[in-house]
This record gives structure tokens, sequence and C-alpha cells, in this order.
């Protein structure tokens, strides 16, 4: 698993996980669940379960750009790299430069193409130590802004290809809480590539230099110092390949014959051959080649590492926290519980209209005959007086409904018919629904009754009255009749 | 053995079909006043992965139980013969219209379903419930009596002491406000109908309450990921062209910014109810205030993005390694006035020449320019006020029912969300500095603010 198939599984695990956002959840569970069970093995590593599901799942209108993000980040770090060879080639031809005039100053070489270089090291152990020393802080947001892999980033940021363009999600501010670590070291991965690429061209540069021209290196101080003390400090410097290359470590006669003075001629090399000074002059080469190995180009291959490591680490820890993901992965690892109904939902649709206002009592004027339909238990004086408001004058009092047999419900209606009233009030009550047997009597009256009287259902509320949500019940399952004759009245002692 | 199955039958619009929402927790429970909306059976089972571990059934309400018994108890036989005469009523009148709902309903019942009988406790006990009763009784199928509370007044005693007469086991049960326990209790009262139906069910339970967790972790997920994005979030706005456009773009990016922060908040909201399955739910809520007047920071950027201030800070920077190295070369003779000089020339270069940076073109594209930007929220009251926001709506949709058809009134809401213990407090007060400063942003973070809001929940 390279940090270049995580990168690009990155940038499509992002995208797939917003897009997968317009699939319907149900969907989403059961095709995740059934990846989850497919990549069981996992289940204890969720970077390899989110990257599995990436290679199974099909997310309609998916673009997967992971493939050219991470094209554009291989083509960053060759750039970073010629850039790092061509400025460090160069700056060591520079600094290597030698007419025959006047010999190398070996201490501005070092501090030109290895000083910097330590000085920078400790730069970047500063930006990366962590965030959690207040004093450090600011500093680092400093550093932070000075690392040449933010460069890369902008160039990155520039590409016209959109699927390239992916890459930059790493540091969008929208996805920082995420992706922060990983784009931090991702700059600093691309700063020490471009590091240890400028030492091995700074090596290139010198070897070249070297092999092709005759150096004669030197030092010089207007200071009291002593070639003994300049020996010590130079034996301290090479102290780290003291056992492994001795040749690379200067000898304190080499120290005492390069002491190179301006003023006097032959003052270098007092009393060596100038054959064998030039010869001796030159060994400074392996110093100065072990010192840019072990102060630049190890510790930069070192940095590379742990950055490298670090990056590809943070990818990894990222991967199963994108927005989506911790979501996705409980779709994956928890059973698919369901609940709702398999098979949509067949119901009728009535219309309801309840904006309709409750019906004003009708002035009927009529004689009727009154059932009480399923023992609605209203008493005789609360039923005359209501009817008496309305208009009528109760004849005759009949029960159906409720524990009467069907039979009993069918001779009230021959009893009722018989007594040809001029209208006939059923009262129910309102809180229980006409059901169809309800309607069947009603249909009932109106064909054993040969003459078409008015047909007026009384709704009775009881205590807590008639509920207008219960009346327009009523009136939309009574409209299922077509009954022109058919007249809904309330009963409530609040009306 | 054989998965429970579960009949709720009863007369029509007593609260059959919203106490199978309820349980089911499907919305798509077509939940109407008028009588007969459901017209078939539909069932609803729990399965977890291939398994099914019980099946509930809506059945539309007896619709002409009277004539239906009068058949029946027209019938020859003793009472062991009973189950066989209701099936036969089944047989002979399944192409009936007449009794259509009727022989829908007893169908499952027949097939070894157990009973769950629903009358509507907030209204009177009627004689015409007696018919319906009886034919359940002569199928001789476990059941139970469940009193569904719909409106305010309570008959439940009156009905209990009627149902009593019928069903072995008789509960109060309100299908509107039914909070999660109370479901699951009730599923586990199923298990007391047949010894081989206790143990699925419980087994049910268990899982529905690791699914509860579940989504709480989700919930609390999601709300730690629209809370990051909403205090972190900011809107950059280029300055170009005359001032006096100035108020204008002030006004539409803050305009911008606030609609970015009450979708946010809208997108949080309706991911935490699709958790929930609540996925066609309406919400009245009062919009996010963003109680910080000072939003904005008019910023200098420039190459890179960079702004002066940060520019300056590169530069001193700079300045101070390219001195230092004087230092250096000079074996620290100079008392590190090089890196001293070299960082205050880098920092006063950088900030005399950002301007300068700013009017480079460079194909056609400025390399810098001026800039409003609002965000991201200051205040530090702010991500409290939205946390308790999402708390609360949380609570809400938690405890709703899928019987519930209306719009969910957040503004209504009794109380509000605090966080009232200092300890969570101050481990969220460390979780949004971080966020407000963008600083040593982890992942992990949201994973802790996840934690934390999952306690508060």
């Amino acid at each position: 698993m390279t940090h270049t198939s995580l990168l690009s599984d990155l940038i499509d695990l992002d995208s797939a996980l917003k897009r997968d956002g317009s699939t319907d959840l149900d969907s989403r569970k059961q095709r995740d669940r059934r990846i989850g069970r497919v990549l069981q093995q996992y289940r204890n590593n969720s970077v390899k379960q989110v990257r599995g599901w990436l290679r199974q799942v099909e997310v309609p209108g998916l673009k997967r750009f992971g493939q050219e993000g991470a094209q554009l980040y291989h083509l960053l770090c060759l750039l970073l790299i010629i850039a790092g060879l061509v400025t460090g080639a160069g700056l060591a031809r520079a600094v290597l430069l030698y007419t025959g005039d006047r010999p190398i100053n070996i201490v501005h070489a070092l501090g030109l193409l290895v000083v910097p270089q330590i000085l920078l090291l400790m730069l970047w152990l500063v930006s990366v130590f962590p965030r959690r020393i207040p004093l450090f802080s600011s500093l680092q947001s400093a550093l932070a802004l000075l690392n040449p892999g933010r460069l890369a980033g902008r160039i990155a940021a520039l590409s016209g290809v959109e699927g390239r363009q992916r890459l930059a999600m790493l540091w969008d501010p929208a996805n920082t809480t995420i992706l922060a670590p990983a784009a931090r070291w991702l700059f600093s991965f691309w700063s020490q590539l471009f590091s240890f690429s400028f030492n091995i061209g700074v090596l290139l540069g010198a070897f070249y230099t070297i092999f092709f021209s005759d150096l004669a290196f030197a030092w010089s101080t207007t200071l009291e110092l002593d070639s003994a003390s300049f020996h010590e400090f130079l034996s301290i410097l090479s102290w780290p390949w003291h056992t492994l290359l001795p040749d690379a470590v200067p000898s304190r006669n080499l120290v005492d014959i390069s002491r190179y003075y301006r003023l006097e001629q032959g003052v270098l090399g007092r009393g060596v051959a100038p054959a064998e000074l030039a010869a001796q002059l030159g060994e400074w080469w392996r110093f100065l080649v072990a010192a840019i190995i072990c102060y630049g180009l190890l510790p930069r291959l070192a940095t590379l590492l742990v950055s490298w490591a670090r990056f590809r680490r943070h990818l990894s820890h990222a991967l199963p926290r994108l927005p989506g993901a911790p979501e996705l992965l409980a779709r994956m690892n928890s059973p698919l519980v369901s609940t709702a109904a398999l098979q949509p939902e067949t119901a009728v649709e009535i219309p309801f209209a309840s904006q309709e206002a409750v019906p004003e009592s009708t002035r009927y004027g009529l004689k009727c005959a009154v059932v009480d339909w399923s023992g609605t238990g209203i008493d005789a004086d609360t039923m005359a007086g209501r009817l008496r408001a309305m208009g009528i004058e109760q004849q005759n009092r009949f029960a159906a409904g409720g524990a009467r047999s069907t039979q009993q419900d069918s001779d009230a209606v021959a009893s009722l018919c018989a007594l040809r009233p001029e209208g006939i009030v059923v009262a129910a009550k309102s809180w229980e629904p006409p059901l169809l047997e309800f309607l069947d009597f009603l249909r009932a009256i109106r064909e054993r009754c040969d003459r078409p009287q008015p047909l007026i259902v009384l709704l009775w509320g009881g205590a807590d009255g008639v509920a207008d949500a219960d009346v327009e019940t009523w009136r939309v399952t009574l409209r299922q009749l077509e009954n022109p004759d058919l007249h809904l009245e309330v009963m409530d002692a609040a009306r | 053995m054989s998965t429970p199955v579960f009949a709720i039958v009863g007369h029509p619009n007593k609260g059959k079909s919203s106490i199978v929402s309820t349980l089911a927790q499907d919305e798509s429970v077509a939940i109407s006043p008028v009588p007969g909306t459901t017209v078939g059976n539909r069932r609803y089972p729990m399965i977890v992965d291939d398994e099914t571990l019980y099946v509930l059934v809506d059945t539309p309400g007896f619709q002409r139980a009277r004539a239906a018994l009068e058949w029946m108890q027209n019938q020859p036989g003793s009472s062991r013969d009973r189950p066989a005469i209701v099936r036969r009523f089944v047989e002979l009148h399944r192409d009936d219209p007449r009794f259509a709902a009727e022989c829908s309903l007893l169908e499952p019942v027949l097939d070894g379903a157990g009973i769950l009988y629903v009358v509507d406790g907030s209204r009177p006990f009627g004689e015409d419930y007696e018919a319906e009763m009886e034919i359940l009784r002569w199928t001789g199928q476990p059941s139970m009596a469940l009193i569904n509370m719909i409106g305010s007044s309570d008959h439940s005693e009156e009905w209990s002491n009627a149902l009593g007469q019928y069903f072995r086991i008789v509960r109060v049960f309100n299908a509107l406000t039914a909070d999660f326990d109370k479901r699951v209790q009730l599923l586990l009262a199923f298990g007391q109908l047949r010894e081989a139906w206790r143990e699925p069910l419980q087994r049910a339970v268990q899982l529905l309450e690791e699914e509860q967790g579940r989504r709480r972790k989700l919930a609390a997920r999601l709300i730690a990921e629209s809370l990051s994005q909403m205090i972190s979030l900011t809107r950059r706005r280029r300055l170009t062209g005359a001032a006096d456009r100035s108020t204008e773009i002030r006004t539409s990016l803050q305009q911008e910014y606030k609609q970015a922060l009450i979708a946010l908040e809208s997108q949080c909201r309706s991911d935490v109810e699709q958790v929930y399955s609540h996925r066609h739910l309406e919400r009245h809520e009062a919009l996010v205030q963003l109680l910080d007047e000072d939003l904005f920071a008019t910023q200098t950027w420039s190459l890179f993005g960079l702004t002066r201030e940060q520019l300056v800070g590169t530069g001193a920077v700079g300045g101070a390694a390219a001195g230092g190295v004087v230092d250096v070369v000079t074996g620290g003779h100079s008392l590190l006035l090089g890196a001293g000089i070299g960082g205050l020339i880098g920092a006063v270069s950088a900030w005399f020449t950002a301007d300068r940076v700013a009017d480079i073109r460079v194909l056609g594209l400025p390399l810098g320019g001026k800039e409003l930007c609002v965000g991201p929220m200051r205040n530090i009251n702010f991500p409290y006020v939205v946390l308790g926001r999402a708390l609360l709506h949380h609570k809400m949709v938690e405890d709703r029912t899928h019987a519930c058809r209306g719009p969910m009134e957040l503004a209504q809401a009794p109380g509000e969300f605090q966080v009232a213990d200092a300890g969570s407090r101050k481990r969220l007060e460390k979780i949004f500095v971080k966020l407000r400063k963008q600083e040593t942003l982890r992942p992990e973070l949201l994973d802790t603010l996840a934690d934390e809001i999952g306690k508060l929940m």
C-alpha cells in the first residue's frame, strides 16, 4: 500500500461520499451492509474497509479523479527533484569556482553549503514540534508559511485539469479539521524532497568540479586563531565520520599548510614544494564532501523519510474520518435492521377537506322519526330539546346498531318507514367513524321508505363535544352515498 | 422456530396504523381520519440482515362485524369448532366485497398471528365493539388489547374493564408520544402472548437498542461535523473597482455567510432526521442568530494568498535566517546582529512591498489585492447556541414517533439545552478554541467532539 494509492483513494473516497449523499438512505444501508459483509475480514481495519468499499461500490455519476490527482502529485515531486538538483549543482559549482588566483576558502564553502542546511534543519525541527507550547506556535505558523513545499501546493492549484485540482482538497480550508495534519506533512515531504535533491545536486556539482578541475582549499582569519584551535574545531566537526572515513578528517599538517595570508605571497604552504602543496590543498575535498553528506544529505534523507511516513500515516488516519466515512463504516459494520414495510403503501387516498366549516343548523320544520344508532346514550330531554331547536318534532324513537342484531336493524327500518315520517333523524356518536354497516343502514332506509324524505344524521359528541375533525370525517364518508336528501347536523352542548 | 407474527386489528380510526407506524418506525404508513384508508393488509417485518425476527401486520378495521358474527353464530358446532367456523367464514367470503375487511384482517390471525386489538382510550367504550371482540375470541389465537390514547380524555379504566373480559393482557400505549423505552417495552410484552415468541422478541429488542445506540453515535458525529464547519466557516470576496461598492459587497458577503450557516445547520438537521428514519419531516425553527456584529475583517492578500501580517512574519524569519548565516560565518562574533538586522529588514521590506506585490499581474492575474473576509465566528457563545439547538432538535427527533405527521415545532419546544456541566464545558471550549483558531487541528478532534456531544445527548 503506497501513499500515492492512499492519496488517490482519499480523493476518490471524498468524491464518492459527497456524490453518494443523493442516494436514498435505505439503498445505501443495504448496499453498504452487503459490501461490509464481503469485507468482513477487514472489520478491525477501517482504512482497508473504506478502501475495499471504494473498489466495490458503484455510485451513480461518480467521476474518479484520484489517479489524476496522484499524477499531479508525482509531477510536482519530479519538478521539485529537478529544481533541487539544478539549484544544488549550481550552488556547488559557484562555491567551488576556482580560477587559480586565490584558493577556495574552506570556511566559506562550509558556510554556504553546510551551515545553512543545519540552520534550516533546526527550523524544520521547530516547525514539526508539537504545537502545545504557546511560544512556539506563532513561530511555527511563520515557518509553515516559509515552507517551500507550500509552493508546490500553489502550483497544483494552478493546474487546469479538473481531476488534478482535486489534489487541492488536502489544503482546502473546508477540510482543515480532517486533513490539516496530512497537508502539513505533505508540504514537509515536498520541502524535504527538494532539500534532499538539493544535496544530491550539491554533491554532483562538487564531484564534477573535483573530478574535472584542480581545486585548492585554504582557510584564513584575521583573528588570533591558531591552527591548533582550528584543527580542534574541524576534528569535532569530523567526529561523525572519523572512524569510517579517516582520510576525510583534516590532519593538523593540512590545517597548518592551508592557512592563507593574502598580505604576503608564499605564505600559503610555507616550506612545501608547489606541486606537493597543490596536491595537499586539494585534500580538503574529502572533508567538504563528508560534511555535506553528514550534515546535509543524511539528515535530509532522515527528514524526508520521516515526512513521507508521517504523511502516509495521516492520510491513512484521515481516510476513515472524511465527512460521511464514519457513517459509511457504521453502515458496513452494523447489522442491517429494517422494520419498515417491504411493499409500498396502497392505502386509498380520500380527500379530507378540513378547511370546510361546520354547517350551521337549519330549521327544518319537520315531524321526524328518530333512530338512536349504536347506543349514543343521549337522554330523551336533551334530544328533544335539540331537535326542537332545529325545528324538528320527534315522532317515534327507534334503536339500531351496537349490540342489536342486523335483523333488529332491519325491523327498525321497516317500522319507521311504515310511519311515513316527514323526515328521519339518525343520531350517532361523532367519535365513532361511520362504518360500512352504518352506510348499509342509511341505504336500507332510502330503499325501504318509498318517498325521499330528508335524512338527517345528527352527531352527538358526548361530554367532550363534537370535534371538527370528526364532523369532517363523517362528512367525507357520507358524501360517498351521493344522497341529496342526506343532511349532517351536530348536536353539541357548546353550539 | 416460526417467526412471531402480530396482526394489529380493531375498529377503524382507532390508531392501528399509528401503532404500526410507531413500532415499525415507518412514516410511509397512511394515517388518515377517514375510515377505510387501510384497504388491505400490509406487513412490517423486522429483518436483521437476512433474518426475520417478527412481523407486524396492519389490517383494515372491522366494517360489518355484527353481520360476520351472526353468520358464524348461525353455523352448527360447539365452542371447540369456533376457529374452524371463522376459517370457513373467511374461505367462503374471501371474494365477497361486503366482508373484504373482515376477511383481510382475519387471514393473518388464522395463519397463526397473535392478535393486537387496538382501541381509543380517550373515547368511551361502546357496545358496537363487542361483536368484533367476540369474533377475535372465536379465532382462539393469543391476544392482547392496546388502549391507544389518541385524545385528551381518559376512559382507559372503562375500557380496561370491558377489554379484560375478552383479552388476557390489556396495556395502555400512546402511539404518538411513546418514547423508545416504551416502544421496546411493548415489544417485550408481545412475547407474553406465546412462550415461543419471547426469545425472538427479546433478541429483537436487544438489536433495536443497539441500533438506537448507533443512531445516537451517528447523530453526535453529524452534529460534530456540522458544528466544526459552522465555527470555522469563512467567506471571502476580492475587493475590486470603486471603493463605493464596498458596502454593497459587505452586505452581499454577509448574506452569503448567513446563508451558508443556515444551509449547514439545515443539512445537519436533515441528516440527523434521516438517521432516525424521518425522511419527510417538516420542521419550524427560528434561524440561527449570529450573535456577533463584527464579523468582518478586511485583509490584504498577496502572493500565494498570504496576508500582509503573514508576509511580514515570513519576511522577518527569512531575513533572520539569512542574517544568521552571517553570524555563523563570523563564528558568533557578530553577536547575532546578522539575524536581528536581517529579520528587521525582512519584516520592514515585506510590510512596504505587500501593496506593490498586490499590483503585480502575472499572465493577467493579479498576485494580490484586498479582500473582505467574514468569519470564522469569534463569539464564544456561538458554538454553545448552535450545539444547544442541535441537541434539542436531536432529542425531539429521537422521541418523535413515526405516527406524528404534523410539523415539528422546535421554536415552541420547552426549555433549552445548556451545557451546564463545568467539565464538559471546559473540554468543549478547548475544542472550540482550536476550531476557531484553526490551529493544531487533527481528525481525532472531531472524534473527541462527537464523544462529548454524545455524552450530552
